[in-house]
């Protein structure tokens, strides 16, 4: 037995404002939705949980990780109710209860913690790498013309400081996974699903690999401009990422490769994969047209903001230091760590990026509950 | 008081007495006039003349004072005249109406005036001044003997209102067969010689010499009432605004209305139900054979209860489309039949207990509302949740019914402003106190009557009439110095 608790939708309402009060239970939003199916009943349900109070069923749910937001169901709802809205709210509750800090909620309540918190990070880091830098900026060019800057970053250096960071920010992202699966494998009592099932079920495995990949869900709402969009900005944050975590002294050289050599071009197509997405979901955000649109959460534009700070400083450092303008790659290079750090260490733990994790797994999570036996109905 | 009971045992001889061929219009010399030192007519002026038009008129009338009783369209009978039952008794509307209209015929009374419009109102309670435009029928409404030469010989074909575009009539033409009164008239827009002076058949082969009289002219009168009864009625929701279900764009996607002109057995197909198919020409209409139906859907609350279109209850459609489900399972008992709706609203005495009858014959009762409607091959897909069985589905039907809900007729806002009253946010006219006075208006001496004031069954609509006449009535007898 559940219990009832009147407090929920006062939580909930701190991070956005959603039609609960409206939803009158028709089911048009389910039945718009293209991405709804067999035992997976969204967006309605999740209605029925923050109209009744049932935190439990709620925090159990992975139904607005496997959303979208196409908006269809938002233009349909006869009672202007918003659905897709309320599943982009949920996901930002889903956050911060899958994260056991209680920093996520801080964030995305406060304006002044996520503020504070972007400005320490980001200035410790500009101490780090201006002030307590030995090296300051080195104003002689290579034989090729080119600023020396692994002479003002060593790379090695550099990348231990990747590491710590990569690792800080996985520890947290895996800790709050573990959550993830306490709440909505292990405290779910209708479903048990055996420790076999994590092995053996290779469809659920592979199909939230793929999903992960491609967003290929993604692709099934009916506008498929949004997918394509996303697609392009993540294969540009992942290349990036891994080249910045994995083989920073690959990226990071004095060397000036030719155009054609694959450290450059995997750069340039990055750079243009961000610039593009960012300027798609930017437009949109501004223009308010579509329902995905139409209502932006402060931490979505300061996600917005700061991944094209990033984006901008990276690839203007890389211009000043083949044309060998030492003091502009010089500062360049700080700003875009004192941007890009704090923007990874909110981010991917503790708010929007975090669902890079959550998605897949909640895909993985549905399909093992789905393929194992049920104590009890769920649907009320 | 006992005087008024002589007046009901009139009302309930005169379903015997035969129907007058010549006009029953009352003659102007026998008006009444106002009692001497009082400006008080006791005249009454009815706009509408559907079931509330109908009923109030002959509340009054058969209490002894005249009405005028103006009708837009060439028959009285409104919308109840074309549904095949009523719920909950499941009652043939045509049966419980068709006398009450003969009635208004019959009455010396009642001066009907069919093709007719108020085009405006002037003064104030007890001495209202109004203008109607009564419009050229082309046929002499005292003389048509109503034997349909002039229709049967008619080459123009156009859809028939009254039977929901589900059939065609002619240029010349009787609305239906009962219509009251029981004359002919022109569809001056459809007719091919009043609008270019070709053709003129119909009035070679009238029986009647000078019947038929192209040159017409549309008159304006001019009249004085006491008091004024608006009983105009609704609209129903044109089901193509909503695009998701299909309306107009899949032939058997039906509205209620159009089904119940199929499922009568004075409608297109006799009362059989059978799919839409197309004929020679390529229209898309119900004819005399034709497919059963193995499935049909029904869809509630079509424009009703939805932010995009009309935010209120239509308040009917629940228990017809209940009705319509159960003259399904009547005619076509191995159909299979479902209905989507969001609530069941069954509000009234007996409706709780007809909702179980139709859930005890076999209906589907699925509460989930339809999200969209599709064709896939011949028949048509419906995508809905099934709320209470956790559920999404896709059920494939022959047939849909889409339950339109009823909204406020277009010239509303026009006929408000004549009048001087005010309509609410979603148009319908506005009664003086919701809870304690629903037919009275800020306009003393004009009452509303029917759908026009907000949603109502049939029941709930001749109740009001009754109570706005009865207003009427005390206007009329407190103006005359009688007691109450």
């Amino acid at each position: 037995m559940e219990r009832v608790d009147a407090n929920l939708i006062n939580e909930v309402n701190k991070l956005g404002k959603g039609g609960w009060n409206e939803c009158f239970h028709c089911g048009t939003c389910t039945a718009t939705c293209a991405l709804t199916d067999e035992g997976l009943i969204f967006p309605r349900l999740s209605y029925n949980y923050l109209q009744m109070g049932l935190k439990d069923s709620l925090a159990s749910s992975v139904e607005p990780w496997l959303c979208y937001y196409c908006g269809n169901c938002s233009e349909k709802c006869p009672r202007d109710a918003n659905p897709a809205e309320t599943m982009m709210i949920l996901r930002r509750y889903l956050t911060s209860v899958y994260d056991w800090t209680g920093l996520s909620r801080k964030f995305y309540t406060s304006h002044w913690w996520e503020l504070i918190a972007v400005l320490v990070i980001g200035l410790s880091m500009v101490l780090l790498l201006g002030v307590f830098n030995p090296n300051g900026i080195v104003t002689e060019l290579n034989s090729e013309g080119g600023v020396k800057i692994n002479e003002m970053f060593p790379v090695h250096w550099v990348h231990i400081g990747d590491w710590i960071m990569a690792a800080a920010i996985g520890g947290l992202l895996i800790s709050n996974v573990i959550r993830m699966w306490y709440l909505v494998i292990y405290k779910d009592k209708t479903v048990r699903v055996p420790i076999s099932a994590y092995f053996t079920s290779f469809k659920a495995v592979s199909e939230a690999a793929v999903y992960f990949a491609t967003q290929k869900r993604f692709s099934k709402c009916d506008d498929k401009k949004y997918w394509a969009a996303h697609w392009v900005l993540m294969s540009g944050y992942v290349s990036l990422f891994t080249m910045i975590v994995l083989f920073l002294p690959w990226f990071q050289t004095e060397r000036i490769h030719a155009w054609y050599h694959p450290q450059r071009l995997l750069g340039y197509y990055a750079t243009f994969a961000l610039f593009y997405g960012l300027f798609f979901f930017l437009i949109g955000r501004i223009r308010k047209q579509r329902e995905i649109f139409k209502h932006s959460h402060l931490t979505d534009w300061f996600f917005v903001v700061m991944l094209f700070l990033t984006t901008l400083s990276g690839i203007l450092l890389h211009i000043f230091r083949i044309n060998g303008m030492p003091s502009e790659a010089y500062y360049s290079y700080i700003i875009h760590i004192a941007v890009l750090v704090p923007m990874l260490v909110i981010e991917v733990p503790f708010s929007k990026w975090a669902h890079l994790a959550y998605r897949p797994l909640a895909k993985y999570f549905s399909e093992l509950k789905k393929s194992a036996p049920r104590q009890m109905s769920t649907h009320g | 008081m006992f005087k008024s009971s002589g007046a009901v045992l009139v009302y309930e001889d005169s379903n015997l007495t035969p129907i007058p061929m010549v006009t029953v219009m009352f003659d102007n010399n026998t008006e009444e006039v106002a009692p001497e030192g009082s400006p008080f007519q006791t005249n009454t002026l009815v706009i509408g003349g559907g079931i509330a038009g109908i009923q109030a008129s002959l509340e009054i009338a058969n209490a002894g004072h005249k009405v005028y009783l103006v009708e837009k369209t060439g028959t009285i009978g409104g919308y109840m005249a074309t549904f095949d039952k009523t719920f909950p008794t499941l009652d043939c509307a045509a049966c419980i109406l068709t006398p009450k209209m003969v009635e208004v015929g019959q009455n010396p009374n009642i001066k009907l005036l069919t093709c007719s419009e108020v085009t405006s109102i002037d003064g104030t309670s007890g001495d209202y001044h109004v203008k109607i435009l009564v419009k050229a029928r082309y046929v002499n409404l005292a003389t048509c003997i109503g034997c349909g030469t002039c229709a049967e010989k008619c080459p123009v074909r156009v859809q028939s209102e009254f039977d929901a575009a589900t059939t065609m009539r002619k240029a010349v033409y009787i609305p239906f067969p009962q219509a009251v009164p029981n004359k002919y008239l022109i569809d001056s827009e459809h007719c091919t010689y009043l609008q270019a002076k070709k053709c003129g058949v119909c009035a070679k082969v009238c029986p009647v010499p000078d019947c038929i009289n192209y040159q017409e002219q549309d008159e304006e009168l001019e009249i004085t009432v006491g008091n004024i009864i608006i009983s105009t009625g609704f609209k129903p929701f044109d089901a193509a605004r909503d695009d998701r279900f299909g309306y107009g764009k899949f032939p058997n996607v039906v509205t209620s209305l159009e089904f119940e002109r199929v499922v009568n057995a004075s409608g297109p197909s006799g009362g059989n139900i059978f799919l839409r198919t197309q004929d020679k020409k390529g229209n898309w209409i119900f004819q005399p054979e034709g497919t059963k139906p193995e499935s049909i859907a029904i869809i509630h609350c079509i424009g009703s209860r939805d932010e995009h279109f009309n935010k209120y209850c239509s308040k009917v459609c629940c228990m017809y489309s209940l009705k319509l489900a159960h003259l399904v399972v009547e005619k076509l008992p191995d159909a299979k039949v479902y209905e989507y709706f969001i609530d069941i609203r069954a509000f009234g005495k007996g409706y709780e207990e007809f909702y179980k009858r139709i859930e005890q014959e076999g209906v589907h009762l699925i509460r989930g509302r339809t999200a969209k409607v599709e064709q896939k091959n011949d028949k048509l897909v419906l995508r809905s949740e099934d709320i209470e069985g956790g559920k999404i589905i896709a059920q494939e039907v022959d047939m849909v019914i889409l339950a339109v809900g009823l909204e406020p007729r277009s010239d509303a806002e026009h006929l408000a402003n004549m009048a001087g009253i005010s309509r609410g946010d979603d148009g319908w006219f506005k009664e003086l106190n919701y809870v304690t006075d629903s037919t009275g208006t800020s306009q003393q001496g004009i009452l509303i009557a029917g759908f026009c004031q907000g949603p109502k069954d049939i029941p709930d609509t001749v109740v009001q009439a009754s109570a706005a006449a009865s207003r009427v009535l005390r206007n009329i007898l407190k103006s005359s110095g009688e007691t109450v």
